[in-house]
């Protein structure tokens, strides 16, 4: 496919939104990288140069006769899994390899995906649920889980509102942890019969950012060892902030709960 | 532990992975194998449990959580992380996480530490047992798309 050079803007403009959505919406490092390439060399590269962290995308794209063009984009929030999203991309790169959309028609079908509106409630189903279940799979009674479940409302609410007034997410996890930690350690002392630990080991698996700890060290394992480092100090630090969070409300409302 | 506790658990581990897939927008008719992979997984670990120390029964389990990802991937054609995120989940060492902490606030920090010590090696032993089957699988991949390979090189020179 030949490309006038505004095309060529354009197509690295929508490959650099393609990569920055799987990213945001969970996918592993080589598999954005992978993707990239073969979308390039789809639309007529020479060769691909992609380089992917958690942070930051860089391609170069060398097209026949000498020509070369580069982009860069910064990613400032990579931390969500929405696998709807990602199977859409997943799906739209692999048509788009075979059936040669025109460069706009590639960037419409971009936007399409990235644009369509997410409803709140398997956020808030889904966590209730899971907390529900973890509370009394670590073993907790029938009444900790409906606690614990009640506790995952408040935590979709932080979420929603109060992450964007937080510069960052340990600031974020440290109050989360902080304020749910306080509620919950106030009413299992106010309620007779409930775990306040249960309820607390419930509510963690929400929070606890075990999943991008493995992304971590299979990124470093795979060879991608600067995502790797990036991720795995970042979720240790996350992790840390949670449960510095939580520790500061067992302190203040008297030390030994359990 | 008795029967009825590891059936409560394994119920729990499957609806848990449920929560965990409809949260992140897992595509409807994939929830319930995924979830599956969740409640396998760790029926895998009570088994291992029975022989080998939390480390090899974790890398046991995870190594399996991988592999049963891996495997549906291929048969329903999607990314395996969908499927890998909701059958590792009940593996995630939330309550040994929560009882360190709670053990170094009554500075009872032989405890602290034990707990602390557990938390790691779990985190260490999914992270080697995952390792292990993705690397298996990708050499796999790469032999397989050998051909494929040599003819690229050939096109970008």
């Amino acid at each position: 496919m030949e490309l006038t050079d505004r095309e060529m803007n354009h197509l690295l403009h929508a490959l650099l939104d393609l990569g920055e959505t799987m990213l945001i919406s969970g996918a592993e490092i080589n598999r954005v990288e992978d993707t990239l390439i073969r979308l390039g060399m789809a639309y007529g590269a020479r060769k691909m140069n992609v380089f992917v962290i958690t942070s930051s995308i860089v391609i170069t794209m060398a097209f026949p006769e000498e020509l070369e063009v580069t982009q860069t984009r910064r990613i400032l929030d990579c931390a969500g899994n929405d696998f709807t999203r990602l199977e859409q991309l997943n799906h739209l790169s692999r048509t788009c390899c075979r059936e040669q959309y025109s460069v706009a028609e590639f960037q419409q079908k971009i936007d399409e995906i990235r644009n369509e509106p997410v409803s709140d409630w398997p956020l808030f189903t889904g966590s209730m649920l899971g907390t529900f279940s973890f509370a009394i799979f670590f073993g907790g009674t029938v009444w900790d889980g409906i606690i614990a479940a009640g506790f995952a409302v408040a935590i979709c609410f932080l979420q929603k509102y109060m992450r964007r007034i937080c510069p960052n997410t340990m600031v974020f996890n440290l109050l989360t942890a902080f304020l749910i930690g306080l509620g919950i350690t106030l009413l299992a002392g106010a309620v007779p019969g409930l775990h306040s630990d249960k309820i607390m080991i419930g509510d963690i698996m929400l929070l606890i950012p075990g999943i991008a700890m493995t992304n971590a060290i299979r990124d470093v394992l795979v060879g991608d060892t600067i995502s790797g480092a990036m991720r795995l100090i970042e979720s240790l630090l996350w992790a840390g902030s949670l449960a510095c969070g939580f520790m500061i409300s067992m302190w203040i409302l008297g030390g030994a709960v359990r | 532990m008795t029967v009825s506790e590891i059936i409560l658990q394994l119920v729990m581990a499957f609806a848990g992975s449920v929560g965990f897939t409809i949260l992140f927008r897992l595509r409807r008719q994939l929830i319930i194998p995924a979830s599956l992979g969740g409640c396998l997984s760790w029926g895998i670990y009570l088994l291992a449990h029975l022989h080998y120390n939390i480390f090899f029964a974790c890398l046991i389990a995870s190594a399996f959580a991988a592999l049963y990802s891996e495997l549906l991937a291929r048969i329903r054609k999607a990314p395996v992380t969908l499927f890998f995120i909701s059958a590792v989940i009940p593996l995630i060492p939330g309550s040994t996480l929560y009882y360190t902490m709670s053990y170094a606030v009554q500075r009872n920090w032989e405890k602290a530490g034990e707990y602390g010590n557990m938390t790691l090696q779990y985190a260490f032993a999914i992270a080697v047992g995952i390792s292990l089957i993705w690397a298996l699988f990708s050499m796999r991949q790469k032999i397989r798309k050998g051909d494929d390979m040599k003819m690229d090189k050939k096109d970008r020179t």
